[in-house]
């Protein structure tokens, strides 16, 4: 081990800021979802136990709001996924215009999301948006991409594509620009094709990054409020009704424990996917070479 | 650059960062207003010096978003942090923050009262007791095209069979020209609009401390309104306030019901392609006519430790100085409609907002939503069933049995 | 050996949907601050026009912009340094370092982040209120921080994990301190990752709405809460919320562009190849 245990002096300014900013907070909260804490009435507040809970098991609401939110997660990871590779991989070759570009593709990101999502709402406009201005001209019709349930969806899955996949390209560039050159000349000699070099050495050694990629975005998605709320408000009816939107609901009418149980149980269930997720692909790595 | 010379300038600017974060402190008499961000909070900053130079007092002022003044409100003055002293609120908030703020019946008195809209008082009122002066009254209106109709030879609806049957007569949805614009989505517009049509047949959300929608008249307001829906353009379902009036801006709509605030930005020549061309009338009626009442407020917090300087405040925001400023003030977006009869009435507002007489005629004539505590939760839960209501997943029977049914819990019931 | 002309021509080829659907809306949102709202939804769309300034001369002159901006940018580069400097010796820690439960309270790291940020709101206000720290610059450096570490932990991991270990053990036995192979091998080697973290917790920083908006008011206000208030009751001002946009987009852009020389590989500076 190249540093023994002088490593824990590494670890304690993080860890203990983490804790006492991050953890403590968490466990208040987790102790505010025992209780029926409504902030309209600050003096009665009644420990619950796990009702707030148990309500949620037999709420179909928020059953549906779980399954949306899943769809919706899986949507968006997978695309973002393959197409922040895509273009990771496109990137990295030896190309001196993509240098300039690499900057256009992340911009985005840069974009507040309320704005992006407003600006979208706009474009999607199935009377008066560009978009559908130009289906319509090609004889597509003006698809109603905020009105129908499933378009909904879609369109929710676009905007944040649109908005992520320059993240997912990023790290996953990132990591590309790492790995060691020479293994790709080697192969190359030996007569590696592309494919074979990307398989056989870009994938193991990228695992990590496209893993944690995946799974930042996975929990990001789960999470992901302000364009679902600015583009449909969770509508038409249900359809784009996510498990957050439900949280922020709760939480703007002052209900705090019902607001902080959903918040836990999404917690729970986005803990439950990345464990699964790391168990099935990754191995843990060993430290050091 | 040197190791050294990395931690020396990562130290300093972490120290200038932190320093910057001690807080100013006051002199002199000042108080915090929480505000709403945006056109409301641009006229006040404009008038806000001619306050400050009478009397001394500095206001410091907080804006939040359209969408999250109400939790940040909510949570300071539960958690009781005395962050603000006044705080601009809107009607169906007073009975939820009643027991935060302080009672004003007494002081309430020493105001001009006689030259308010009476029902605005009542905006600002909980169980009989006064917590807050109306400083900015909105109410529903119903908007028409004053140049479709004549070329119709059609008068402004009075009644809604006669908006319905105008609605249809104007609808021609191959010139992309549609009869009236509402929202049909799971935006809060929606359920007000079913509301009202509601509230005309005689209808009532809440009665006697139980929901009371599903009824003879509430059936019937729900079906004018879901009938209503086939004369307006197409994608209603996705459509919010915005949309409404990009409807009529754009001259898709032949009508609209619409909020009085909503009517300035439909005569902005930069927005509209149907500037002046607009008139305004009361909205419909059947068995009674009844707008939607929609006031903004000025409270005090009840632990405020400037309590006389926030009642000059409050005095002064909801006064005629301000009002009359504040109605004929160039903002680009829209304006702050004073509560007071004798600036409605006076020409120069008339001249300013077009649809001035409409606004002082409807808030004569307006009806209240349900004062009481949780009323922010049966309007949330009248909203997600009206969205369900209009996007298919329920008959209009199961979405009033649901209205209600949410009422009756939340009420405890 | 440089890639044939066919592979030229392919990659500029598959770049070219992919560019015009990110670059769409940035271009709508630019265009549409230079634009009347009749202007925005006119059909046929105007791409090109005669554009004014007004949403610009409005949003700088209704609002301290300049004010808000400093807010934002202050508060970033707080969140960037302390994300970093945090990350950089955690995330060196974990990848050098076994004990006992490290695989644990690795994940646990992770855990921290799962949770809805909602659900923080009102542990983080009653928190800072305490510490008087409300509307402070401090209060809210420390609440981004606290979102954007665990990810940078997490991903530097990755980027120290894959330094080979024998230039650092060469370094040590050559009298180096653990800080120091840290931060003249390390960090060099792995500067991408950095460069990652970097951006990451200053977007964080920078977006960040929801905290803002609560935790802080008049002092400590930011860009994003100015441009929800864009949001009015009546509806979005398109233009100037597209004025403010492009105002916000522009330091970020600039940073990106300072920063994109560390995105490469080959930073390595004389390490010793065993």
């Amino acid at each position: 081990m190249a540093i023994g245990s002088a490593g824990r002096w590494f670890l304690l300014p993080g860890l203990v800021f983490l804790f006492a900013i991050d953890l403590i907070p968490l466990v208040y909260s987790a102790w505010i979802s025992l209780y029926n804490w409504w902030l309209i009435r600050p003096r009665d507040i009644r420990f619950v136990g796990l009702a707030n809970y148990l309500r949620l098991g037999h709420d179909p609401e928020f059953i549906r709001a779980v399954v949306v939110t899943t769809l919706f997660t899986s949507g968006a990871v997978v695309v973002e996924f393959l197409i922040g590779l895509g273009l990771a991989l496109l990137f990295a070759q030896p190309f001196r215009f993509l240098r300039r570009l690499r900057v256009l593709i992340l911009l985005p990101l840069f974009v507040v999301p309320v704005v992006g999502a407003t600006m979208w709402r706009v474009i999607f406009h199935p009377e008066v948006g560009v978009l559908n201005y130009y289906l319509n001209a090609l004889g597509l019709g003006r698809p109603p991409w905020l009105s129908d349930p499933t378009l909904a969806l879609v369109s929710i899955t676009l905007v944040d594509a649109w908005r992520t996949i320059p993240f997912m390209f990023l790290v996953i560039y990132a990591g590309l620009e790492v790995l060691p050159g020479e293994l790709f000349e080697a192969a190359a000699v030996d007569g590696a094709s592309g494919w074979q070099s990307f398989r056989y050495i870009t994938v193991p050694l990228l695992t990590y990054i496209m893993l944690l990629a995946v799974l930042i975005r996975a929990m990001d998605a789960f999470r992901e409020f302000d364009i679902i709320f600015v583009l449909t408000g969770g509508g038409p009816g249900t359809a784009t009704q996510t498990v957050q939107i439900l949280n922020y609901r709760a939480f703007g009418l002052g209900h705090m424990g019902e607001a902080n149980a959903i918040g836990l149980v999404t917690l729970g269930l986005v803990a439950l996917m990345c464990w699964a997720l790391m168990r099935v692909i990754l191995r843990p790595r060993p430290a050091g070479g | 650059m040197t190791r050294t010379r990395i931690v020396a300038t990562v130290l300093v600017i972490l120290a200038l960062t932190l320093s910057l974060g001690m807080p100013a402190f006051s002199q002199g008499k000042s108080l915090t207003l929480s505000m709403l961000a945006g056109y409301k909070e641009d006229v006040l900053r404009a008038n806000l010096p001619e306050f400050e130079k009478k009397t001394g007092i500095k206001v410091v002022v907080d804006a939040a978003p359209f969408g999250d003044l109400y939790k940040k409100q909510l949570l300071s003055l539960s958690t009781g942090g005395g962050r603000y002293d006044v705080l601009f609120m809107d009607e169906p908030w007073v009975p939820p923050f009643s027991e935060f703020l302080l009672p004003l019946t007494e002081r309430m008195k020493t105001l001009d009262v006689a030259d308010f809209i009476p029902t605005t008082v009542a905006s600002g009122a909980f169980q009989g007791t006064q917590y807050a002066i109306p400083v900015d009254p909105n109410v529903q209106l119903l908007v028409y095209r004053k140049d479709l109709f004549e070329a119709k030879g059609l008068k402004p609806p009075a009644t809604w069979d006669e908006l319905l049957a105008a609605a249809k007569a104007l609808h021609d949805p191959a010139k992309e020209k549609y009869g009236i614009a509402v929202t049909a989505s799971s935006d809060i517009q929606t359920a007000l609009y079913m509301l009202l049509a509601q509230w005309s047949y005689g209808a009532e959300l809440v009665e006697g401390g139980r929901g009371s929608l599903n009824s003879a008249a509430g059936r019937k307001g729900g079906e004018v309104f879901l009938e209503l829906l086939k004369f307006t353009p197409p994608n209603v379902r996705s459509y919010n306030f915005a949309d409404v009036n990009k409807a009529i801006q754009l001259g898709q709509a032949a009508m609209a019901i619409q909020w009085a605030s909503g009517a300035k930005p439909m005569e902005d020549k930069t927005k509209s392609t149907v500037a002046g061309k607009l008139g305004y009338t009361r909205v419909p009626k059947a068995v009674r006519q009844t707008p939607m009442r929609g006031v903004w407020t000025i409270a005090i917090a009840k632990n405020s430790a400037n309590q006389d300087a926030a009642w000059q405040f409050a005095t002064w925001l909801s006064g005629k100085e301000f009002g009359q400023f504040a109605v004929t003030y160039p903002s680009a977006t829209s304006a702050i409609h004073s509560p007071r009869v004798s600036v409605l009435k006076d020409p120069s507002t008339r001249a300013a907002l077009p649809y001035a007489e409409a606004l002082l005629d409807s808030l004569q004539i307006t009806k209240e939503r349900p004062r009481l505590r949780e009323y922010a939760d049966i309007q949330e839960n009248l909203r997600v069933t009206t969205g369900k209501l209009t996007a298919g997943e329920l008959t209009l029977d199961a979405a009033l049995k649901e209205i209600d049914a949410g009422t009756n819990r939340i009420l405890g019931k | 050996m440089r890639p044939s002309r066919l592979r030229t021509v392919l990659t500029a080829l598959a770049m070219l949907p992919v560019l015009a659907w990110t670059l769409f809306p940035i271009y709508w949102i630019t265009t549409a601050s230079f634009k009347t709202e009749l202007a925005l939804y006119a059909r046929p769309p105007q791409w090109l026009f005669t554009p004014i300034l007004d949403n610009y001369t409005r949003v700088l002159t209704n609002i301290p912009f300049m004010q808000y901006l400093k807010n934002s940018l202050v508060i970033a580069i707080g969140t960037t340094l302390g994300s970093l400097v945090l990350g950089t010796l955690a995330g060196y820690g974990f990848a050098r370092f076994r004990f006992r439960f490290s695989e644990a309270v690795r994940f646990l790291v992770l855990v921290m982040r799962m949770a809805p940020r909602m659900v923080l709101v009102v542990p983080y206000y009653l928190m800072m209120q305490r510490l008087g720290l409300l509307d402070t610059y401090t209060g809210l450096v420390l609440a981004y921080v606290s979102f954007a570490l665990p990810f940078s932990i997490w991903l530097l991991i990755g980027f120290f994990v894959d330094v080979p270990i024998d230039v650092e053990e060469a370094a040590l036995i050559d009298g180096c301190s653990p800080l120091g192979v840290l931060v003249r091998i390390v960090i060099p080697i792995a500067a991408p990752g950095l460069v990652v973290a970097a951006i990451f917790a200053f977007l964080v920083s920078w977006n960040e709405f929801l905290f803002a908006l609560i935790l802080s008011g008049v002092e400590a206000k930011t860009l994003p809460v100015v441009i929800a208030g864009l949001n009015t009751d009546v509806g979005p001002l398109y233009g100037e919320m597209s004025a403010a946009a492009v105002m916000v987009m522009l330091p970020n852009i600039v940073m990106t562009v300072a920063l994109q020389r560390y995105l490469v590989k080959g930073l390595t500076l004389g390490a010793v190849k065993g």
